[in-house]
């Protein structure tokens, strides 16, 4: 008796030693860094085996703001400059037919608290300033002469729910709020709304509304719009219930309101586009967290009618992700892989299909990735262009937009929104710059501007 | 009915080594201790239900519950701290359940870790696992803590 209570208290100091060990091993694991970027731009990214952790890494880069004279860093043959700034977080931009831009001002609502992990996430998120004020306005802005810089600024529509996508047809003016589509009549020339909005459907929104923002497209007879829904969580940790409809893309009827899945198990929706060359829907997804620094590349894909992409099950066609359970091996059998990855945690948030001729790219489409906050070295922080041939990429993404980050991985901006202008200019929507940059040809003879 | 027991004979060996006076604070002092082990106990009781119907309500009552633990827990450790500061001398057969004790802790902060992953992979396996092991460190720790009072009892 005395001997077996001698070796019981012995043992455990020794069991202490070994838990701080293993404490320490999975602290440790935080440091990994992700591998090369270059790895998982295209149709086969690679990728790597899932990894858990004790902590999952963090890594923001800490909100600065533009100083005196500071801009993003563009290509030779192009020049960018803002197109208007003070802004309060804009989150998309959108170009009437009359060359008026839309620039929704918008942030999410607030976030419910279901565990201790909240907490920290919301305070770990005030530093990358994503936590900034919310005016849930669109601002309008009219460059008649154009030449970038906007003789007219005013409050277009007010009072609004979170809102991001926009989509005009004819006279109906579509605002995707988080909670749902409400249509305004518009008349072009137009520079403010006060008429009541008219509620075409409800959109999944809260308690929860992890993915808040709903992105709009309307088809090209204008019968249908098609919205990003992104999901309620991470990979499923609030329930498969509060999944309902999300992760998805709607098809609503415009006439009636009704709505459909039109594809599934994408995780965050954004960027619906038509490629102009097929006339297919294209969109971008963020893909999940928490599983490794080159885990899961976000991508740009086509969209089939009735697809499936693998949410919360699979990523990638059929690797299992063992986080979700129970499993459904009759939907992962199913799962599409997308057509090109992006490379990881980018958070890609905007596209802009370009068939203008005013800058130095032809066919293919400006992509802009928020920046990532889960992963070292930090990816993403810039626009860049996919080119396209035949309807399909054909090639590695190239850097357009870049310097949203300092020397000292400070972003001094994040862009979100994308659009073409009428003269064929690129418009970004910078959220945390709180700035609408466009990035024009430059003027012939003129060097290219590219401020540090 | 067990904890009961046990409570009695850590109360009754508090007071072989301390004035009636000092023995009283001194379980005041525990209390908190004892609450964090209930917690655990809670969270191991919760894991068990998840792993066996995976909603995630269960899921939450355990990461809150291995929360609550670790703030009792926390109460607890300044308050020996306090104890120390204030010049009490670390007894040879508290050393076994305190150290005991500060093992389960240390493990119920990994096992929060765990707990606030995201999905199924926050509590099986290594959240249950974690959940069984301090409450196998938390029972033996009270077992040796009881017998080598016992054997105090005796020798003394």
């Amino acid at each position: 008796m005395r001997a077996l209570e001698e070796t019981g208290s012995m043992k455990l100091p020794r069991l202490v030693a070994a838990a701080i060990a293993v404490a320490g091993l999975g602290l440790a694991g935080c440091d990994d860094n992700g591998g090369d970027p270059k790895m998982q731009i295209g149709a086969n990214p690679a990728l790597p085996a899932v990894q858990q952790y004790l902590l999952p890494p963090i890594r923001i880069a800490k909100a600065v703001s533009w100083g005196n004279g500071e801009a993003p860093t563009v290509p030779q043959g192009t020049q960018v400059h803002a197109l208007a700034s003070g802004f309060v977080h804009p989150r998309s931009v959108y170009v009437l037919p009359n060359g008026d831009v839309l620039v929704v001002e918008s942030n999410g609502p607030k976030a419910p608290v279901y565990r201790p992990k909240d907490i920290i996430t919301g305070w770990v998120q005030s530093f990358a300033g994503a936590k900034a004020k919310d005016e849930n306005r669109i601002t309008l802005l009219r460059d008649t002469n154009g030449d970038g810089i906007p003789e007219l600024r005013t409050v277009f529509l007010d009072h609004l729910n979170s809102p991001f996508g926009v989509a005009l047809v004819g006279n109906d003016l579509y605002v995707a709020n988080t909670d749902s589509i409400v249509r305004y009549p518009y008349q072009e020339g137009q520079t403010s709304i006060t008429a009541a909005g008219t509620k075409l459907t409800d959109l999944p929104g809260g308690p929860i509304d992890h993915h808040w923002t709903k992105s709009l497209l309307a088809s090209g007879d204008g019968s249908k719009l098609y919205v990003g829904v992104g999901s309620n969580s991470n990979i499923g940790e609030n329930g498969i219930e509060a999944e309902y409809e999300r992760a998805a893309i709607w098809e609503v009827d415009r006439a009636s309101g009704a709505h459909r899945i039109f594809a599934s198990g994408i995780r965050n929706p954004t960027g619906l586009q038509w490629e102009p060359e097929t006339g297919k829907l294209w969109a971008i997804a963020n893909e999940r967290d928490e599983i490794g620094p080159d885990l899961v590349p976000d991508y740009l894909t086509s969209v089939r009618d009735g697809g499936f992409y693998g949410w919360p099950y699979s990523y990638y066609g059929q690797h299992l992700d063992p986080r979700i359970m129970p499993q459904r091996p009759d939907l992962v059998a199913t799962a599409i892989a997308p057509d090109y990855a992006l490379s990881s945690h980018v958070a890609p948030l905007g596209v802009a299909m370009y068939t203008g001729n005013g800058l130095p790219y032809r066919s293919g489409a400006f992509v802009s990735e928020h920046g990532s906050w889960d992963r070292t070295p930090l990816n993403g922080y810039k626009v860049v262009f996919v080119p396209f041939n035949g309807g399909h990429p054909s090639g590695p993404a190239q850097d357009v937009v870049t310097g949203f980050l300092d020397a000292n991985d400070h972003a001094r901006g994040r862009p979100v929104g994308l659009a073409v202008d009428r003269s064929g200019a690129l418009l970004i929507a910078d959220d945390v710059g709180n700035t609408v940059w466009r990035v024009s040809a430059a003027k012939s003879g003129s060097p290219s501007k590219t401020a540090s | 009915m067990r904890h009961a027991t046990i409570t009695e004979a850590t109360l009754v060996s508090d007071s072989r080594f301390a004035s009636a006076a000092k023995a009283r604070g001194r379980s005041l002092r525990t209390t908190p201790a004892w609450f964090s082990a209930a917690y655990f106990s809670g969270a191991l009781v919760t894991d068990l239900a998840y792993w066996q119907v995976p909603d995630v309500l269960w899921e939450r009552f355990s990461i809150w519950l291995v929360t609550a633990g670790l703030i009792m827990a926390g109460l607890a450790i300044i308050a020996y701290v306090i104890d120390l500061a204030g010049g009490r001398q670390i007894e040879m057969p508290a050393l076994p359940r305190v150290t005991g004790y500060a093992f389960a802790v240390l493990l119920s902060l990994m096992n929060a870790f765990i707990h606030s992953r995201d999905g199924y992979t926050a509590v099986v396996p290594t959240g249950l696992m974690l959940s069984v092991l301090v409450v196998v460190v938390l029972l033996l720790t009270v077992w040796v803590d009881r017998t080598s009072s016992n054997r105090h009892q005796i020798g003394g």
